[in-house]
């Protein structure tokens, strides 16, 4: 191998580097336009979710304030107090299903957030690629642009990394209780 | 009739709480976060502040910390309810000073015999 094509392979050139830079901001632009439409699915179950939430809650209320009011004027030991309670049954049944759908609110929430904190990196990292910006002279140069698109899409990640390492609920816990 | 004081950002939570609870004859007042739950257990007598971990402004542990700093509040029975899980934050709980650390989401009977074995 002669000296210049251990230089080629161990400098890139111009043209090689330009090619990297252009490669990351394709890579950058297809996960930013894939996160959108993420996002967007993510607020249209949200949505969704919200309105069965407030039907449910609605439905709710009236059955429960019926039900509280019924009791109050209901003889203590009478049959109709024993119907009240068995109803009451079927609302606590209810309290633990909407309060899944309110979890699942908030875990949607941070999912958005989490969507919406990786496409600001990635669109930081587009911003450094701008076409606009004048091109680079020098394959250093490249790389230099490359690195800094590199540096914000890590940082992306490892925002990602960071909140999922949050502590959180285990289902296999869910309903549980410690007294200290 | 005891006072019970629900502390959790989501309004839902809240309800959910004060319908189970005043079901069983308690009275209950509520508070959107730990600084605004403080605020209230400094106003008014309470027998037992049920709160969660993640709120803005104050978190349940900080909101436990600052009860216990209370004269009123030292024997107060304090109830985390959260869907942390994990030791560590119980350990933490119960370091500041919590009675109890209930995992979300609740079974009412059960929160409703836990009130009751921490108010007796």
């Amino acid at each position: 191998m002669t000296q210049q094509q251990i230089a080629t392979r161990e400098t890139p050139n111009v043209k090689e580097a330009a090619q990297a830079t252009d490669l990351l901001r394709t890579v950058a632009s297809t996960l930013n336009e894939r996160l959108a439409v993420t996002a967007d699915e993510l607020a249209r179950s949200q949505d969704l979710l919200r309105e069965a939430s407030e039907e449910l809650m609605t439905a709710f209320r009236g059955a429960a304030d019926r039900i509280v009011a019924a009791q109050k004027i209901a003889a203590p030991a009478s049959s109709e107090n024993t119907e009240f309670g068995l109803v009451l049954d079927h609302l606590y049944r209810a309290v633990q299903h909407i309060q899944s759908h309110d979890l699942v609110n908030q875990l949607i929430d941070a999912q958005k957030q989490r969507v919406g904190k990786m496409r600001e990196k990635l669109e930081q990292a587009l911003s450094i690629a701008h076409p606009e910006m004048s091109n680079p002279a020098t394959p250093e140069q490249w790389i230099e642009r490359s690195r800094a698109m590199l540096d914000c899409i890590v940082a992306g990640i490892a925002q990602i990394d960071e909140e999922a390492r949050l502590p959180g609920s285990d289902k296999q816990r869910q309903g549980s209780v410690d007294l200290f | 009739m005891k006072t019970i004081l629900a502390v959790d950002d989501s309004a839902t939570m809240r309800e959910m709480v004060a319908f189970v609870l005043e079901s069983a004859g308690y009275r209950v007042i509520e508070a959107e976060d730990g600084a605004q739950g403080l605020d209230r257990a400094t106003s008014t007598s309470v027998d037992l502040v049920i709160t969660d971990q993640n709120m803005p402004n104050m978190d349940g542990l900080t909101l436990v910390r600052s009860l216990r700093e209370l004269r009123d509040y030292k024997n107060t029975p304090i109830l985390l309810l959260t869907t942390e899980s994990s030791d560590s934050m119980k350990a933490q709980g119960r370091a500041a000073g919590a009675t109890g650390w209930l995992v979300k989401p609740f079974d009412p009977a059960t929160l409703l015999e836990v009130v009751g074995k921490v108010l007796r």
